[in-house]
C-alpha cells in the first residue's frame, strides 16, 4: 500500500507539462532585495546608498533570531534603501543594486563557473570536515537560507530541536501543487547534491535518519534518489501516493511515520523536522561551496506556450518580467502553485527566496457561484477534518467564537474545500477571515 | 516593460469542472430508464402528469424568484426540473392533473421557496408534495392503475398484504423487479431504477451509503417480522426513496457515519409503518421524518478531526 | 354530548397541569434580579452593538448595577444617557464627548483609478487578505463596504460617485463597529468637535511621497505643509503621513486649504474653499 494521510485530500488536474530541465536565467543588471524574504522579524540593511557590493556578500542583519540575513546577488552598487512595490502590489524595504557593464560580465562568468562545479559530486566527509552540528547551524543561518516550500521559515530555527529531541528529518519532495515543477526537476539533475544536503541538514539537527517523500508521479526523480541514495544508508526514498496536500506539512508527517501532530503544536514535538527539498540543496551550497541563498529554480508554467514552460535558476530580485513568458487572455499571474500561491499583479516586482514559480493562466470566468447544497464534498476533502461549510459560514456571518470552537485554528488554508465545492462558493476565503478574527 | 493589467483573485486559482447544476443533471439522466419505463406502461396520462408536475414545478420557482425575492432567476440550475420529475415518478399517472399542480405548489412553493429556495430547505420537496397530495386526496393517490393495461386500476403488492388478500411470501418477485405490479408512475420498475443508482455511483454524485443502509434497516426489520425482504425492497417506493429521495444532499447528513444512521432509521422506520402502520407504505413518511433529523445528525456525529478536539485531548 | 363533557375536561385538566408546571418551574427555578438593571436596559439604545466593550446592552445595565457604572460608558447614549443611568444608581455620571467615526481615505474613483482587476467576493476583509486591492494602495479604502454592512444604525453608505463610504453624523454612534471592521484600519471615532466642526487628515499612506502619489492622487504625501501652517502645533507628520491630533486641534481650517493633495477633510464649509 502507497504510503498517504488518511483524511481528506483531493486529485487536481496535475498540468505538471514543464520541462524537466533547468535553464540559468541571465542574471539581471539591477536587482531588488526585499529585506524581509521569510517569516520573522525583517533584516536589517547593513549597507548604504552608494555603498560598492559584491555577489555575495551579506547586506541585510537577520532582525531577531527567527529572521534570515539578506546576501547580494549581483555585484553592483546600491542605488537605494527604500519602499518597492512587491508582486501583491503592497509595498516593502528594499535595498536596490545596480551593476555596471564590467561587473556584470565578472558576475556572469562566475556563475557560470559555479554552476559547472556543481556537478561534481562530493561527498558528505569531504565537505562537512569537522564543523559540529551548531557549527553547521551557523553556517545555515549566515547562508540565508529560509524554507524553500513557500513558507520562508528560517531552517537553523527549525534545525535547533533539540528540546524537542526528534528523531527524523523528512526531505519534502512531494510537490503536491499542479503546475510546478521545480523540485522535480532539481531531483532529476542533482539527486547526489540534493541528498548530501539533506545528511547535512540531518546532521544539523541530530536526528537519525532521513526519509525523503516523493510523489509518484514522479518516477524520474524517485529513480534518480534511489540510485543517489545507495551507499547513504540513513536516507530512505519512500514513493507517496499522489494526493493534494501530501506535501504539506502535517499530512507527510503522517503519511511517512503515522505520527499525528497535535493541534496548535509544531512537527518537533512528534519528533519530525521538515524540510523542503530545494532547502536541502541550498544548504549543500551554503556547506560545500560557501554559496548563500542567492538564486533559486522556479518554474514558469501555465497556459503559455509549451516550450517556455521551463524551470530556471534566478538570481533573488531579478524582476518576474525579465523571465521569458508571454501573458495569456484575462492573465493571471501566480507566485507558486495554483493551489496556495498568491496572486501577482506586479510582474516588474522582485523574485523572492520564497517564490518556487511564477504561473501564468487564464481567469477561469466559466462558473458562478451557487447556493451551498450540502453536498458534504468540502468535508469529505479537508485533510484536517474540518467542517469548512460551516466554519466558512460562521466566518461570513461573523461568528468568531463559533469559527474557533469548530476548530478554524486547525486549517492549513489548503484550499481543497474551495477547490471541490460544486457550487463554487468562495470557502476558504471567510474561512481565512474567521481564523485571523478568532484568534484575537 | 509595462506592468499588464491583471486579475487578482483568492486561492486556490483552480477549481473543480464539477457544478450544482451538473449533479442535478446526472439525477435527471439517472431517471431517464424510470421515466422511461413509466411512459411504455402508463402511456399518455403519464407524459401528461410528468409535463405539468416539470411545467408548474418550473413556474412556480421562476414566479418566485422573479416576483418575490427578485433575484436572477435560479431555473438554470435545473433542481426544479429534478423537483418536477421526481414529484410525478411519485404520483400514479391517474391523478387528476390539477391535483398534480397542487402538488407542485406544495413542493416547490411551500417546502422549496419558503424556505429560501436551493439548499435551504429542510425537507425534501418532492415528498413534501407527494405526502400532501396522500393526506387531501387519499383515494386518488391510492388508486394505482396496472402497468400496459388501460384504464384497469389494481391494488399493490403492499396494500394486498396490510389486507391480509394475499400472503406475501406468495408474490413473485420478477414482475415487481420489471414492474409489471401497479404503482405509482416511478416505483414500478426496480430494474430501471437499479440502473439509475449504478450510473449515479458512476458519476460519484451520491455515496452508496444511504441507499444501502435504508435497504439494511428495512431487511433487519423485514426479518424480524418475518415477511420476505426481497419482496418488501422491490415495492412501493422504496427503491425510488432510497436512491433518488433520501440521497438529496441538501437534507440528508454530511458525513458517512450519519448517513449511515440516517439510512438506517429510513429503513427502520419504513418498515414499522409497512408492517404495523395503518399506510401500506411508509417511504415517504420516513424520509421526512428523518429529514427533520438530519441537522441533530449533522451536529451530533461529526467529521473525524485530523488533530482530535481539545476537550477530548484533556479527558 | 357524553364527548363533549369529556372533551372539555380532558383539555381543562391538560391545560391545568401545564399551568401548574409553568407555575411551578417559574417558582423552583426563579432568579433574584435587581429590578434596576431592567430599567437601566430601558435607557440603553438595546442594539446590542458592543460599543461599550461588552457583550450587549443587558450585560453593559448588569455590570453598572455591580458598581462599575464609573468606569463603564455607553457612546450610543451620550454623556446624557449615562446622566440618566447615574442619577438612578446615585453615583457620579460618567462624561465623554461625543465622538463620531471619520473615513481616512479620500481615494475617490477619479483621484485612485481602478488598475488591476479582482474576481472574488465582495468583501474587504477578504480582498485585504487577498492583495492590494484594485486601485494599487495598500492603504486606502478598498469599498466593498463591510462597514456598511456591520454599522447597526445605518449611519454608513457608499457614495456611488466617489466609491468610498460617508458616515452620517447625525446617525453614527460612535459604537466603534466599523471601526474593528474595517481591515485596513480606515475608521478613526474623533470627537464630534465643538459646533461640529472636525478637521483631519483624510489618507493612511505610509508611502513616501512619490510612490503615494503614483497610486493616488489626493494621498498624504507627508510634505509637512499644514504641520507648519498649523497655529497651535496639532499636526505631526510621521512615516510620510501627517496626523492631527484632536485634542489640540481647534478646527481652524488652516491646513485644510494649505494641504497640496487635498488630503485633509473639514466637517465645515471652508470660507474660501481649497483649491487643488
Amino acid at each position: 500500500m502507497k504510503h498517504t494521510f488518511k483524511i481528506g485530500g483531493i486529485h487536481p488536474a496535475e498540468n505538471k507539462t514543464a520541462s524537466l530541465e533547468i535553464d540559468l536565467q541571465p542574471l539581471p543588471t539591477t536587482v531588488c532585495l526585499p529585506l524581509q524574504q521569510h517569516i520573522g522579524a525583517p533584516a536589517k540593511a547593513i549597507v548604504k546608498r552608494g555603498d560598492k557590493v559584491t555577489r555575495g556578500q551579506i547586506i541585510a542583519d537577520p532582525g531577531g533570531f527567527v529572521s534570515a540575513p539578506v546576501h547580494a546577488s549581483i555585484s553592483g552598487t546600491v542605488t537605494a534603501i527604500e519602499n518597492v512595490i512587491m508582486p501583491d502590489g503592497r509595498t516593502a524595504p528594499a535595498v536596490v543594486i545596480k551593476a555596471d557593464e564590467d561587473e556584470h560580465q565578472a558576475d556572469t562568468e562566475a556563475r557560470k563557473v559555479f554552476w559547472v562545479k556543481i556537478d561534481e559530486e562530493r561527498t558528505l566527509e569531504d565537505i562537512i570536515g569537522n564543523l559540529n552540528a551548531d557549527k553547521l547551524r551557523a553556517k545555515i543561518a549566515g547562508a540565508g537560507i529560509v524554507g524553500l516550500g513557500g513558507a520562508t521559515f528560517p531552517s537553523h530555527v527549525k534545525l535547533n530541536a533539540k528540546d524537542a529531541a526528534p528523531d527524523t528529518l523528512i526531505i519534502n519532495g512531494c510537490e503536491c501543487e499542479p503546475f510546478l515543477r521545480c523540485d522535480d526537476a532539481l531531483m532529476c539533475r542533482w539527486p547526489h547534491q540534493t541528498l548530501e544536503g539533506a545528511r547535512l541538514l540531518m546532521r544539523a539537527s541530530g536526528v537519525k535518519r532521513v526519509i525523503v517523500g516523493v510523489e509518484d508521479n514522479k518516477p524520474r526523480a524517485i529513480e534518480a534518489l534511489v540510485k543517489a541514495s545507495e551507499d547513504m544508508p540513513e536516507i530512505e526514498i519512500c514513493p507517496v501516493k499522489t494526493k493534494y496536500p501530501q506535501g504539506g506539512e502535517k499530512q507527510l508527517i503522517e503519511a511517512l511515520t503515522g505520527r499525528r501532530v497535535a493541534s496548535g503544536a509544531l512537527p518537533a514535538s512528534a519528533g519530525v523536522i521538515v524540510n523542503n527539498i530545494a532547502t536541502a540543496f541550498a544548504a549543500y551550497q551554503a556547506i560545500a561551496f560557501d554559496e548563500p541563498l542567492i538564486e533559486r529554480i522556479i518554474t514558469v508554467t501555465g497556459d503559455i506556450p509549451a516550450d517556455m514552460r521551463r524551470n530556471y535558476i534566478v538570481a533573488l530580485g531579478t524582476p518576474f518580467s525579465e523571465l521569458p513568458f508571454t501573458l495569456p487572455e484575462n492573465a493571471m499571474a501566480i507566485i507558486g502553485g495554483p493551489m496556495m500561491g498568491r496572486s501577482a499583479v506586479r510582474l516588474d516586482a522582485p523574485v523572492t527566496k520564497g517564490s518556487s514559480g511564477l504561473l501564468l493562466i487564464s481567469h477561469p470566468t466559466n462558473y458562478e457561484t451557487q447556493p451551498c447544497v450540502r453536498c458534504a464534498e468540502c468535508v469529505e476533502a479537508c485533510p484536517m477534518g474540518l467542517e469548512p461549510y460551516l466554519i466558512s459560514t460562521y466566518g461570513r456571518l461573523r461568528h468568531w467564537d463559533d469559527a474557533r470552537n469548530a476548530g478554524v485554528a486547525d486549517c492549513i488554508e489548503c484550499g481543497s474545500c474551495s477547490y471541490v465545492c460544486p457550487s463554487h462558493r468562495p470557502i476558504l476565503d471567510f474561512i481565512r477571515i474567521a481564523k485571523i478574527r478568532s484568534r484575537k | 516593460m509595462e506592468n499588464p493589467r491583471l486579475i487578482f483573485s483568492s486561492t486556490p486559482h483552480v477549481r473543480t469542472t464539477n457544478s450544482t447544476s451538473k449533479a442535478m443533471l446526472h439525477v435527471i439522466i439517472a431517471l431517464l430508464p424510470a421515466v422511461a419505463c413509466s411512459l411504455w406502461y402508463f402511456r399518455l396520462p403519464a407524459l401528461l402528469v410528468l409535463l405539468v408536475s416539470i411545467g408548474s414545478c418550473m413556474a412556480i420557482e421562476w414566479g418566485v424568484t422573479r416576483f418575490m425575492f427578485h433575484r436572477k432567476n435560479t431555473l438554470t440550475d435545473c433542481s426544479a426540473i429534478l423537483t418536477g420529475i421526481l414529484l410525478a415518478l411519485n404520483l400514479p399517472s391517474t391523478l387528476p392533473l390539477w391535483m398534480v399542480v397542487a402538488g407542485a405548489v406544495m413542493a416547490v412553493g411551500v417546502a422549496k421557496m419558503a424556505f429560501g429556495g436551493l439548499g435551504c430547505n429542510i425537507f425534501n420537496p418532492a415528498l413534501v408534495g407527494r405526502v400532501f397530495l396522500l393526506i387531501s386526496f387519499p383515494v386518488a393517490m391510492t388508486t394505482w392503475p396496472v402497468p400496459l393495461a388501460d384504464g384497469i386500476t389494481g391494488p399493490t403488492i403492499l396494500s394486498m398484504t396490510k389486507l391480509g388478500t394475499i400472503n406475501a411470501t406468495d408474490a413473485q418477485l420478477m414482475p415487481l423487479f420489471l414492474g409489471f405490479t401497479g404503482g405509482s408512475m416511478g416505483e414500478v420498475s426496480a430494474a430501471a431504477l437499479l440502473l439509475g443508482f449504478i450510473y449515479l455511483l458512476a458519476v460519484k454524485v451520491i455515496r452508496w451509503h444511504i441507499p444501502v443502509s435504508i435497504i439494511a434497516g428495512l431487511a433487519a426489520i423485514d426479518l424480524i417480522a418475518g415477511y420476505p425482504p426481497l419482496i418488501d425492497i422491490l415495492s412501493g417506493g422504496l427503491l425510488l426513496g432510497a436512491i433518488f429521495m433520501a440521497t438529496d444532499y441538501v437534507t440528508s447528513p454530511m458525513t458517512k457515519k450519519g448517513m449511515v444512521l440516517y439510512g438506517l432509521l429510513i429503513g427502520l422506520i419504513t418498515a414499522v409503518i409497512r408492517r404495523w402502520g395503518a399506510y401500506p407504505e411508509g417511504m415517504s413518511f420516513a424520509i421526512l421524518i428523518m429529514n427533520g433529523f438530519t441537522p441533530l445528525i449533522n451536529r451530533y456525529i461529526r467529521p473525524q478531526r485530523f488533530s482530535p478536539r481539545r476537550k477530548e485531548a484533556i479527558a | 354530548m357524553e364527548v363533549l363533557i369529556y372533551t372539555i375536561a380532558i383539555l381543562g385538566l391538560l391545560g391545568l397541569s401545564g399551568a401548574l408546571i409553568l407555575y411551578i418551574t417559574s417558582k423552583k427555578f426563579h432568579v433574584e434580579e435587581d429590578p434596576r438593571i431592567d430599567s437601566i436596559v430601558s435607557m440603553l439604545p438595546g442594539a446590542n452593538c458592543g460599543g461599550c466593550g461588552l457583550k450587549g446592552c443587558r450585560d453593559f445595565a448588569t455590570r453598572c448595577v455591580g458598581g462599575e457604572a464609573g468606569k463603564l460608558f455607553c457612546p450610543v447614549a451620550g454623556s446624557e444617557g449615562m446622566a440618566k443611568i447615574a442619577a438612578l444608581l446615585g453615583v457620579e455620571a460618567t462624561a465623554m464627548e461625543r465622538k463620531i467615526a471619520v473615513l481616512k481615505c479620500s481615494g475617490c474613483r477619479q483621484a485612485r483609478p481602478k488598475i488591476y482587476d479582482y474576481d472574488g467576493v465582495n468583501s474587504c476583509a477578504v480582498m485585504n487578505s487577498v492583495g492590494v486591492g484594485t486601485s494599487g494602495c495598500s492603504f486606502g479604502c478598498l469599498g466593498c463596504g463591510d462597514c456598511v454592512e456591520v454599522c447597526n444604525y445605518n449611519a454608513i453608505h457608499i457614495d456611488m460617485d466617489t466609491g468610498l463610504p460617508v458616515v452620517d453624523p447625525d446617525k453614527c454612534t460612535a459604537c466603534g463597529a466599523c471601526t474593528t471592521e474595517c481591515p485596513r484600519h480606515l475608521l478613526e471615532l474623533r470627537p464630534e468637535g465643538r459646533r461640529k466642526r472636525r478637521v483631519w487628515v483624510a489618507c493612511s499612506s505610509r508611502d513616501r511621497g512619490p510612490l503615494a502619489r503614483k497610486v493616488c492622487a489626493s494621498a498624504c504625501i507627508g510634505c509637512g505643509k499644514c504641520a507648519r501652517v498649523c497655529p497651535f502645533g496639532a499636526i505631526t507628520v510621521t512615516d510620510n503621513l501627517a496626523y492631527i491630533d484632536p485634542t489640540v486641534c481647534k478646527a481652524c481650517g488652516k491646513c485644510v486649504g494649505e494641504c497640496p493633495t487635498g488630503a485633509i477633510h473639514a466637517s465645515f464649509e471652508l470660507p474660501k474653499p481649497a483649491e487643488k
